[in-house]
């Protein structure tokens, strides 16, 4: 008998084959170009510009995905991985969404809100960038200009966004927050040109063990 | 015209948008309707739209201000492409450096006029993001069934409770500890002064940090203790465009030296 596929399952399967039309999609830009100019680069030309890029990104790719699947959900992390910009976007939105909709991230309640939150980011952003680069281009510079009026708001994009998103895990869990934050503001504060990639995971293993070490002392 | 921007650069750049779009409404109608199977209330998911568009609009601004950082060598359409699809602002400006060095004398600030280096540069910017859409569908389902059991495994709720919050605050404080401390470089100019990377971590990132989380928690409790569902669902974003308010407040309100500090000295690169 033909085992019956679940909802995650039926998600991996559409997630694998929309990853896969994107990743021809995309490489269909320069294709496009280098075969509509005739004009195409060589292998070590490319090969020369990429290298130094890959070996720190693709590292950092399976680091990501690794820190966030069990935050995304299925759906999620198969969205935010072709739109893009989870640091700074995707991964706050859904978190704030399973917060506000208070549902887990590993639930099936969780699974639905993080991808609605992920599609809905992806869908407004595309639209916003596609209507300020066709139709509001003139204004743009003078929105983001460093010495526009609103300059200094998209200079701390990420501190208003992270504070207003951990602010109810830092009160709910205040115990396990002190240590993680306190060591990860000393690291950068050593080393400030440690990428967030290799931060994440640092971060999230000193906060687990911190976890652990208060639950066996008995004091969660 | 501008070959960077024409017609057929435009029709590309239409094209991928069409597929964003289609994949992302495909993906929220499939999770709508799950919702709905599984006795989700339609109030709950209509909120998480509403609270993730409001969540969405500074990000997504800032990201526009990253299109146009790249603009100048690059053109309009290919940083929209790229920052539609997979990118975001470190690796396109890194990938497209590092490409524009590698085969010309240029830089980002230079407008690129050869299309073999215009080539060079889409191929590169192209494949170093694209890896994860190569590795998800081989290992993203056996990575979360691996992860789903061993916390399973850990038993006590309210250890498994306080090892999955523990997993999200080491993450946010990944972001936080940046935003604080910031990077603290520099870079020296043909004519030997040094240019400081202003990168905003200063009393003015602490400043906004504090605000949004003093906010969150008086519009959260606001919301609870008069039982009001509206704020409690919008308390986020409020928080945010408040806090990011706050920085522009205090930016033109206090003195230069002030608004303009940073806590490290930055390192000449």
């Amino acid at each position: 008998m033909k085992k019956e596929r679940t909802y995650t399952d039926r998600m991996h399967r559409t997630g694998s084959i929309w990853s896969i039309v994107m990743f021809l999609v995309l490489l269909g830009v320069p294709v496009a170009f280098s075969a509509f100019y005739n004009i195409w680069p060589t292998f070590g030309e490319v090969w020369s510009g990429l290298w130094p890029v890959a070996m720190l990104f693709y590292p950092t790719a399976i680091i990501e995905i690794i820190a966030y699947s069990p935050l995304l959900g299925t759906g999620g992390m198969y969205l935010s991985f072709t739109t893009g910009n989870i640091s700074n976007l995707k991964l706050p939105c859904a978190l704030a969404a399973m917060d506000t909709a208070n549902v887990k991230s590993n639930s099936e309640e969780g699974e639905v809100i993080t991808t609605i939150a992920v599609a809905t980011s992806a869908i407004v952003t595309t639209v916003i960038m596609a209507v300020f680069v066709l139709l509001l281009r003139p204004w743009i510079p003078k929105l983001t200009d460093p010495s526009s009026f609103f300059a200094p708001a998209f200079k701390q994009v990420m501190p208003a966004l992270f504070g207003a998103l951990g602010a109810s895990y830092f009160s709910k869990h205040w115990k396990i927050s002190i240590l993680p934050i306190l060591i990860l503001t000393l690291i950068v504060a050593i080393n400030g040109t440690v990428a967030v990639g290799v931060l994440i995971p640092v971060g999230v293993v000193i906060s687990i063990l911190g976890a652990l070490l208060f639950y066996k002392l008995g004091w969660l | 015209m501008d070959f960077r921007e024409d017609t057929f650069m435009l029709i590309l750049g239409l094209i991928v948008i069409a597929f964003i779009l289609a994949q992302s409404i495909f993906f929220l109608v499939k999770a709508i309707r799950r919702g709905k199977e599984i006795g989700m209330a339609g109030s709950v998911m209509k909120n998480t739209v509403v609270q993730s568009i409001l969540f969405t609009i500074t990000p997504a601004l800032a990201i526009v201000a990253t299109v146009v950082a790249l603009a100048p060598a690059l053109g309009i359409i290919l940083p929209w492409i790229r920052l539609s699809v997979i990118g975001n602002i470190t690796q396109e400006t890194a990938a497209a450096t590092a490409a524009i060095e590698a085969v010309s004398s240029g830089n980002l600030a230079t407008p690129i006029t050869d299309k073999h280096v215009f080539s060079v540069v889409a191929w590169v910017m192209t494949l170093a993001s694209s890896l994860p859409l190569v590795v998800l569908p081989l290992c993203l389902k056996r990575l979360q069934k691996g992860m789903n059991k061993a916390m399973s495994k850990a038993g006590d709720a309210k250890l498994t409770d306080s090892l999955a919050a523990a997993a999200f605050i080491g993450l946010i404080g990944a972001f936080i500890a940046r935003a604080l401390a910031g990077k603290g470089t520099a870079t020296q100019l043909a004519d030997g002064t040094v240019q400081m990377n202003y990168d905003g971590a200063g009393i003015l990132s602490v400043a906004t940090l504090l605000v949004a989380i003093v906010v969150m928690l008086l519009l959260s409790k606001l919301a609870e203790k008069k039982n009001i569902g509206w704020l409690q669902n919008f308390a986020m974003p409020i928080s945010m465009f408040v806090a990011m308010g706050a920085a522009i407040a205090l930016f033109h309100l206090l003195p230069e030296s002030l608004a303009t500090f940073e806590f490290r000295a930055p390192v000449v690169s």
